[in-house]
Order: structure tokens, then C-alpha cells, then sequence
């Protein structure tokens, strides 16, 4: 018998949303369809669209940065123009890509089916959630279009109370990705604690679940204090409330104390999301359970937790009292204790499993490399003292494109390469998808490892114009960027070659042993034919049946005439 | 294999049950709340110092806590949903804490106006003019080391 | 074996098609008491992005009031304790009247489920129209926040004998509005004389009480939605969530109020 129960057979009447035994990419036909559906799958892939193209409007910003500190002074713009791109850059890729890609992107398309349920708690406010992120798209290419801001993408006060207008419009912007951002995570804990399919107990979650949870957590406890941020700097700017303006009897470090209130936790939303697939990956292509899965679940919330105690970090030489500072860093060190936890047992759990050098492993171990870097310059940034010299320099800037790029857009890669299959029924090129890695990975340590060393020696973030000594630095950094651009759009072309061109994936291309797997490839409607019942671990290897971890590559080599494969 | 439905019983009628209160028990939630309210409007025109701020946050609390637990029916539903919002006040005391241990430990005194500049006797920019600087403002020591070091690195 | 209630914490699953749907039944859920659940818990997690969203504000408070505590004693003076006083137990009102709408949709007395919740919404209109009285007040008294604190009616200053503009849109020539002091007699009949600073009270005061006003805007109209539902029939013991929620947010209302009315109007030293 097997331990998972996936039957087949039988099912429910189609309903007016369609036959929900049938692949949810061909349920329903036309735009209606797509526009208004309330299938978490389809809602999942709308997002995806959405944040890629983010990804690449933000991409064209940072290549327009790095281009323009190719040589020193101008290159091809002036600095008030550098100033928006640079903002540009941060306020796109934070707010239209980073936050809403995993949780809203994978997160929403598996979180229901690796728990056995039918959809999210409220399909509808899932779809509404997606058309809120859609608004506030439009009101940031609004302020976009309106002159843009050239505060940086952390509108710091008294600046952003007197530079030009669009601050109003791209602070409404975000503020309503921030109710996009909320919904998606009240949803998320509410499946979670409400929909779990029998078996599926609080400890055989993946951990991919516990990660959008912990996630959810944070999305719900921290945003609401950066929509009230947006709303008080706002508010200072048409009506002069004077919060954080000095003239008025404000403080402006009171401005940056609510901004980072939200902005820390907000960057454990972008990396707990990370490590959840990262987690999956290495599991799957270890073929072994994950060493310490409740230490890595607990882990995921204790990032959660402790990221709300640290904000203070970012305010180390703003004008803080010294006490405050101390407390700040003291607890900065906590908060790399989960981590740490992380690591360890990523790497516990490779040894003497069966190494699969897939694709996605690829960008799994390059996450624990990236990653470890990114995460150890940050105690550096931590230490009160070093930080009086780093702080807003190029160090800062290495450090954060370590953890959120090498961080989560590599386990972001690496997560979509892995599910592809699953979610669109066709393989990609493997090949081209290690080819495409290889570009990445070097191009981005040759963005930022000059950076790192530049930012040591003084080179201020931000600057438009920099000391000779610089240059060769800059230079570097800048022809990295071309690589990892190479990398990045090979990669994509990869995935959507496949759309066309792909073979049609089996239903396990890769024999893990995760609950995704188990179910059609592409899933049906309703996720499962029937209510299933678990009776193992997402990561029980020992545990499933041959029947289950079969690739079911053989039966589509049988049954089709394409070539060898890799 | 035939169709597998999970075995578990369908015990709902199609219904949900609650746990529903009588109506005089509302209005004597009700009546309780407007003996508090009374109450801190009374209290209020005395004076306890210090505590005045502790003791209206107590009733204020406590007003809280009966609309909390019986019109929102907490008391009678999952204990889950009571952690939810226990959470949300704890994670704001704490943005409150932390935040005042900055600010409030800043050694402000009379508000940014009336700082004067050891060097130069002047105000600092922005607000309003010095009304009456008192001695205790000149000779007051900057609070919050970063400043010294900030300049160091701009010489660089 | 897995322990299946343990898991699932107090609901129930069944097959698909093992009995007729209620029609309220959402087919993503398995039985209403899971819905129910869902729906609860899906609330409760929005109330508390709601208390952190005030919970900002509150912040802003605590930490401006213990920078300028004189200027918050002098400053709250002018808010009338009465009429604030009346507005709480105008608001209490209503969500007692919310609570015994949900009760009776829960017995299924329909028509009695609607008189509470027009009556809760006659509460709620009770509320702004005392607010109105106490914005234009104020408004009138120049006791407003930032630039325009001591121009009363949103005047400007006058620069050179000339009226530049109003303090929120000045010409552009024109230096910027300062605030000024504000000398008028407060609630208690005494006359007092308030440094510019005090704007920073005002501030707070408007920004609080009119996101909280926004809510009760909000508020009502959830409220008119679930009345008009309700008259149309689609409550009733098995199905009245939509109530419960509507009537939980109302109660959120009524909460953010109750700290709102000690901290702004009542603590301070009295006369």
C-alpha cells in the first residue's frame, strides 16, 4: 500500500470553474479565464509573469547604475538622473520583485498542494491580493513617469519631505503593494492552520511550508508599520504634520527607526522564502531526509522572531542614543544563529547522500556559498564599531547583494528550474540551464566581490562620482554585470524555450520524494483527484515506494522520439 | 483503485456550533463598560502624577479585555485566535520599547530649539527661535558617540 | 500513524461527494466548520495588521509625548472630555448593539439581526457628526497641525501686508508658513497661550482620530453590506459568518477608540 494515497480514479462533477480533474492549464479556455480565476495555480503563474518582468525592469536599472560608474564622472548621465535610476533600482526590485516573488510566485502555486488541500483559505482574496500588487504597479510607473525620486529607495526624511513630488506618488505605490503583501500572508497562515489534508501534521510538513509560514508571519506583523510609515511621510509632505520634520518639532530619526521597523523584517520576507526551496533542493538532490528538519523548521521561525528585534542595526551612526546602539548590535548577533542553524544542516544533510548535479543543485549549493558570505559580512556590519566604518559604503551594498541576489534570486532560480516541470508539464534544456548557472555565478562574484574590497577601503554607496583609485574597481564590478546579465537571460530563455520546444516531463522528472510529486504533472484542477492521506515524511526516502520516487522517464522515452537526453 | 475518500465522519449537520450568550449578558458587558468609561473620566480630574498615563491605560485595558473576550467572543472560541492578538500587542510594545530606548534616552530637554551650540552660543538650524536657553542646555554633553567618528571618516 | 484530529485541530474531512452542499459552502473547503474556522481565524489575523497599523501611531505618541510632556498637558486642554467622553459611549453602544446583531443571527432572527445593525449604523453616524463639531472647532481656533497651527481657518501669514496663499499651498515667491502661537480659551474656560511646538499634539490627534475615522467610514460600509445581504435572506444559523466578521471589524473600531480617548483627551493634569 502505498504511503501516500493518490488515487486516480473517480472525482468530483465539473462545477462552473471546470472539470477539476482535468490539467489546470486547460480547464478553461480565454482571457476571462486567466483574468478572473480563483485557481491559486493560475494566480501563481500571473504573479510569476509579473515579477519577471520586474526583475527585468530592475535589471535594465542596475545595468544603467553600473554603466554609468564604468569610468569616473559622467559617463551617460548627470547625477540627478543617477540618483533616480539608483532609486529606481532599489524601490523596483524590493517592492515589485524580491517581496512578492517566492511567496507569491511558488509560494502561492505549492504551499496548497505540498499540504493536501484544494487551494488557498480565500481563492478570491488571493486573486484580489494579485490585482492590488497590479495597482500598485501602475501608481509606481506613474511616479515613474512623473520625474521619479532620487531619495534612494529608504525615502529618508528631511530629504524626501523636500526633494520633487513623485514621492507622494511612489509612497502610495508602495503602500499599496503593502496590502498585496499582507493579504498574500494572512492567507497563507490561515491555509496552513486550517487546510493541512489528513496526515499532514505540523511535523511532516515540508519545509518549504514552514518557511512561507514563518514568512506569512513576518508579512503580517511588519507591513502594516510601513503602511503607516508611508502614510505619516505622506502626510508630512501635504500637510505638514511635522513628525519627522525638524523644523516642525520632529525627529527624522524617528522616520528611519518605522522605516526599518518594517524594512529588517522585510528582508528575512526575502530570504526565509529562499531557504525554503533551498531546502527542498538539497533534499531532493541528496536523496536523503534533511538533517534536523525540526531544528531547520524552528529555524524559520526564530528568523522570524528575532528579525523584529534588530532594526536598529541600520540606525547604528544616524544619531542614535548609545545605548540603543549596543542593544541593536548585541541582538544583531542573535538573529545569525538561525541561520547558522541553516547551514549546518544543508550540509549535514549532503554528506553521504547521493549527489545529483542537476541544475538546480547547482544553484542549491551555490545559495549555501553566496549566502555564508553574505551572511558573515553581515556580522561585520553588525560589530558597532567596524560598522562606523562600513556603514554606507560599497561594503553595505556587497553584503545586501549577497544575501537578497546570491541569496534568494539564486534559490529563486533554482526553485523555478526545479518545478518547471511540475508547473507547465515540459522539461528545460539542462544543459543550457548549467550553462546559464555558470554565467551567473561567476558574473555575480565579479559584480561584487570588488565591491566588497572597494567599500573597505572607502568608497561611498550612492556616489555618483568616485576617487581615481576606485576605478579599476568599478570597472571590474561593471563588466560582472554583463556577465550575470548573459547568465540571467540565458536562463530565462532556457525556461521559456521549454514552453514550446520541451519535452513533456514525467510526473517525478527528478524522484523526490516531496508531496508536490505525487500528484499530476501538471496538477489537475482541484490539486488531487481526491482528498489524499499521508502516512510519511516529505523526505522519508526510506519510507516511499519505488512506485513513488520512479522518474517516469523511461515510460516518456518509450513513448516519444526526441533524442538522448544530458 | 476505486475512489478513496478519507474515513473521518462528517458529524456537521451543515451547521457550525457556537457558543451563543443570552442577550442580558451583553448589555451587562455593556453596563460594565460604561462604569469604566465613567470611572476614567473621573479619575481624570485628579491628579496622581506620573501614574495619571498607567492608570488610564489600566482601565483603558481593561474596557479592552470585555470587548476582547465577550462581544468578540473570544473567550469562547479557539484559543488560537487569542494568541493572534496577544501577538500583534506584544510585537508593538516592542517596537515601542526598543524605539524609546533610543529616543527617550537622548537627554532632550525644553525640545530642539533651545539646544545652543557650545561654540557659538547659536541655535541649531530649523525651529523655533531660543526662547530662554537655561545653563543646563549650554553645557549639555552630546549624547550618542557615532558623531566624533562620523567626522574622522569624512576626512578621509 | 498520524494522529488525524491532532492534525486537524477540531475539523473534519469527507470525501467530495459524500453529501449535498450547503450552498454557503465555498468547494475548496470540506465542511463549514472548517470554512467557519478559517474564516474566523483569516479575520483575527487582520485585526492584528490593524492593531500594528495603529500600534504605529500610538508609537509616534508615546515617544513625542515623553519628549514634550508639557506641551501635551497644556495642549489637551482643548479637546472637550464631554464630547469625547459622549463619543465612547456612543461607540460602546454600538458594538454592543454589533454583538447582539451577530446573536441573532445566530438564533436566526433576521429581522431583529437588521434593527441591531441600523441601529449600529445610527451609532456610527452619532460619531461623526459629534467629531464634525469637534474638527471645525479646532479648525476655527487654528489648532492644527504643522504649518498651519495658529492660522486659524487655514490663513496664511501675512508677508509684506499681503495674503500669500493658504498655510498648506503657499505662493511660490512666498518664504514658507510658520506656525505661530495660539492664544484662545480652552474647554474649561481658561485662557492659554501655546508655543508653535504644540502643533505636534495636533498633529497626532488629527492623524489618529481621522485614520480612526476613516475606519468607521469603513466600517459602516461593511455593515451596510452585511444588512443588505441579510435582509435579502442569506443568513441564518448554519451561515451567518459574513455578520460575525463585519461585526468583529466594528468591534476593532470600538477598540482603537478606547485607547484613543484617555491618551489624547483625558491624561494630562487636570485643572
Amino acid at each position: 500500500m502505498a504511503a501516500v494515497e493518490f488515487p486516480v480514479a473517480g472525482g468530483h462533477a465539473a462545477d462552473g470553474h471546470g472539470d477539476p480533474d482535468a490539467n489546470y492549464l486547460q480547464a478553461t479556455h480565454g482571457f476571462r479565464s486567466w483574468a478572473l480565476t480563483v485557481d491559486h495555480k493560475r494566480i501563481g503563474l500571473m504573479y510569476l509573469t509579473m515579477v519577471s518582468i520586474a526583475f527585468l525592469v530592475g535589471g535594465i536599472f542596475a545595468l544603467l547604475v553600473r554603466l554609468e560608474l564604468f569610468t569616473r564622472g559622467k559617463t551617460i548621465v548627470d547625477g540627478e538622473t543617477y540618483n533616480r535610476f539608483f532609486t529606481l533600482h532599489g524601490a523596483v526590485m524590493v517592492f515589485l520583485f524580491i517581496i512578492p516573488s517566492v511567496p507569491a510566485a511558488l509560494g502561492n502555486f505549492f504551499l496548497p498542494i505540498m499540504i493536501g488541500a484544494r487551494d488557498v483559505a480565500f481563492p478570491r482574496i488571493n486573486l484580489l491580493s494579485f490585482y492590488i500588487y497590479l495597482c500598485g504597479v501602475c501608481i509606481l510607473l506613474s511616479s515613474i513617469i512623473m520625474g521619479a525620486v532620487d531619495t534612494g529607495w529608504t525615502f529618508y526624511t528631511p530629504y524626501s519631505l523636500q526633494t520633487s513630488n513623485s514621492v507622494i506618488s511612489m509612497t502610495l505605490g508602495v503602500f499599496v503593494l503593502g496590502f498585496s503583501s499582507i493579504l498574500t500572508g494572512l492567507n497563507f497562515l490561515v491555509t496552513v492552520h486550517t487546510m493541512r489534508a489528513p496526515g499532514i501534521t505540523w511535523t511532516r510538513m515540508p519545509l518549504f511550508v514552514w518557511g512561507m509560514y514563518a514568512t506569512s508571519l513576518i508579512q503580517v506583523l511588519a507591513t502594516p508599520v510601513l503602511a503607516i510609515t508611508l502614510l505619516l511621510l505622506a502626510g508630512e509632505r501635504f500637510f505638514g504634520i511635522g513628525i519627522f520634520d525638524p523644523k516642525l518639532g520632529g525627529d527624522p530619526v524617528l522616520f528611519q527607526h518605522f522605516f526599518w521597523f518594517y524594512s529588517h523584517p522585510a528582508v528575512y520576507i526575502m530570504i526565509v522564502p529562499g531557504m525554503a526551496i533551498n531546502s527542498e533542493l538539497i533534499a531532493t538532490f541528496s536523496r536523503r531526509a534533511i538533517f534536523g528538519y525540526f531544528a531547520v523548521a524552528m529555524s524559520s521561525i526564530g528568523l522570524a522572531i528575532l528579525g523584529f528585534l534588530v532594526w536598529g542595526h541600520h540606525l547604528f551612526v544616524a544619531g542614535m542614543s548609545e545605548f540603543a546602539t549596543m542593544m541593536f548590535s548585541a541582538l544583531t548577533f542573535l538573529v545569525a544563529i538561525p541561520s547558522g542553524v541553516k547551514v549546518f544542516n544543508w550540509t549535514a544533510t549532503m554528506y553521504k547522500g547521493s549527489i545529483v548535479w542537476a541544475s538546480p543543485m547547482l544553484y542549491a549549493m551555490a545559495f549555501i556559498f553566496l549566502f555564508s558570505i553574505g551572511g558573515l559580512t553581515g556580522l561585520f556590519l553588525g560589530t558597532l564599531s567596524v560598522d562606523v566604518h562600513l556603514t554606507d559604503t560599497y561594503f553595505v551594498v556587497a553584503h545586501f547583494h549577497y544575501v537578497m541576489m546570491g541569496g534568494t534570486v539564486i534559490a529563486f532560480l533554482g526553485g523555478l528550474l526545479y518545478w518547471w516541470p511540475k508547473m507547465t508539464g515540459r522539461m528545460h534544456d539542462e544543459k543550457k540551464a548549467k550553462i546559464g548557472f555558470w554565467f551567473v555565478f561567476v558574473g555575480f562574484n565579479t559584480v561584487f566581490i570588488p565591491q566588497f574590497i572597494m567599500g573597505s577601503r572607502g568608497m561611498p554607496r550612492r556616489y555618483y562620482d568616485y576617487l581615481p583609485q576606485f576605478e579599476p574597481f568599478h570597472k571590474a564590478s561593471t563588466i560582472g554585470s554583463w556577465i550575470l546579465a548573459t547568465g540571467l537571460f540565458i536562463t530565462a530563455f532556457t525556461l521559456l524555450e521549454a514552453l514550446w520546444k520541451g519535452r513533456k516531463a514525467p510526473r517525478n522528472p527528478w524522484g523526490s520524494a516531496g508531496y508536490e510529486w505525487m500528484t499530476d504533472t501538471p496538477p489537475c484542477l482541484a490539486n488531487f483527484h481526491s482528498t489524499p492521506v499521508i502516512t510519511r515524511g516529505p523526505y522519508d526516502y526510506h519510507l516511499a515506494t519505488p512506485e513513488e520516487l520512479s522518474t517516469g522517464w523511461d515510460e516518456v522515452e518509450a513513448g516519444a522520439h526526441t533524442k538522448k537526453k544530458d | 483503485m476505486a475512489a478513496e475518500h478519507s474515513h473521518a465522519h462528517d458529524y456537521d449537520d451543515g451547521a457550525v456550533h457556537v457558543h451563543i450568550a443570552p442577550s442580558r449578558f451583553y448589555w451587562a458587558i455593556f453596563a460594565g463598560l460604561v462604569l469604566l468609561t465613567v470611572l476614567t473620566v473621573k479619575v481624570s480630574y485628579y491628579d496622581f502624577g506620573s501614574a495619571n498615563i498607567i492608570i488610564a491605560l489600566v482601565i483603558a485595558s481593561m474596557k479592552a479585555s470585555l470587548v476582547a473576550a465577550f462581544f468578540m467572543h473570544l473567550r469562547y472560541d479557539k484559543l488560537f485566535n487569542t494568541l493572534i492578538l496577544l501577538a500583534a500587542f506584544l510585537f508593538l510594545s516592542l517596537f515601542i520599547l526598543l524605539t524609546w530606548d533610543d529616543l527617550g534616552v537622548r537627554a532632550h530637554d525644553h525640545g530642539y530649539a533651545q539646544k545652543l551650540s557650545p561654540e557659538t552660543g547659536l541655535g541649531a538650524p530649523g525651529g523655533e527661535p531660543a526662547t530662554s536657553a537655561t545653563a543646563d542646555d549650554v553645557g549639555a554633553a552630546p549624547e550618542g558617540a557615532p558623531k566624533g567618528a562620523g567626522h574622522e571618516e569624512k576626512k578621509e | 500513524m498520524a494522529n488525524v484530529s491532532e492534525s486537524m485541530a477540531g475539523t473534519e474531512r469527507v470525501g467530495h461527494d459524500a453529501h449535498a452542499h450547503p450552498e454557503f459552502l465555498q468547494h475548496h473547503f470540506d465542511t463549514p466548520t472548517q470554512q467557519f474556522n478559517a474564516s474566523k481565524l483569516g479575520m483575527w489575523v487582520f485585526i492584528a495588521t490593524e492593531i500594528l497599523m495603529f500600534g504605529g501611531l500610538f508609537c509616534a505618541y508615546a515617544i513625542e509625548r515623553g519628549l514634550e510632556p508639557q506641551i501635551f498637558d497644556d495642549a489637551h486642554h482643548f479637546l472637550n472630555k464631554i464630547m469625547g467622553a459622549s463619543n465612547t459611549v456612543v461607540l460602546l453602544f454600538s458594538s454592543l448593539t454589533a454583538a447582539l446583531a451577530v446573536r441573532s443571527a445566530q438564533v436566526g432572527k433576521r429581522n431583529l439581526t437588521s434593527f441591531y445593525l441600523v441601529v449600529t449604523l445610527l451609532c456610527a453616524c452619532a460619531f461623526l457628526v459629534i467629531k464634525y463639531f469637534e474638527y471645525s472647532h479646532k479648525f476655527h481656533l487654528g489648532l492644527l497641525p504643522g504649518h498651519c497651527f495658529g492660522h486659524p481657518g487655514l490663513s496664511a501669514a501675512i508677508q509684506d501686508g499681503q495674503e500669500v496663499g493658504t498655510c498648506l499651498h503657499v505662493n511660490a515667491e512666498a518664504a514658507p508658513v510658520t506656525p505661530e502661537w495660539v492664544k484662545a480659551v480652552d474647554e474649561s474656560g481658561h485662557v492659554r497661550l501655546l508655543p508653535p511646538r504644540a502643533n505636534m499634539f495636533f498633529g497626532l490627534y488629527f492623524v489618529m482620530t481621522g485614520l480612526h475615522g476613516l475606519h468607521v467610514l469603513i466600517g459602516m460600509s461593511i455593515l451596510t453590506w452585511v444588512l443588505v445581504k441579510n435582509i435579502r435572506g442569506k443568513f441564518s444559523p448554519a451561515y451567518f459568518t459574513p455578520v460575525d466578521l463585519g461585526a468583529l471589524y466594528w468591534h476593532l473600531v470600538d477598540l482603537v477608540w478606547i485607547y484613543l480617548f484617555p491618551l489624547l483627551y483625558l491624561v494630562g493634569k487636570p485643572e
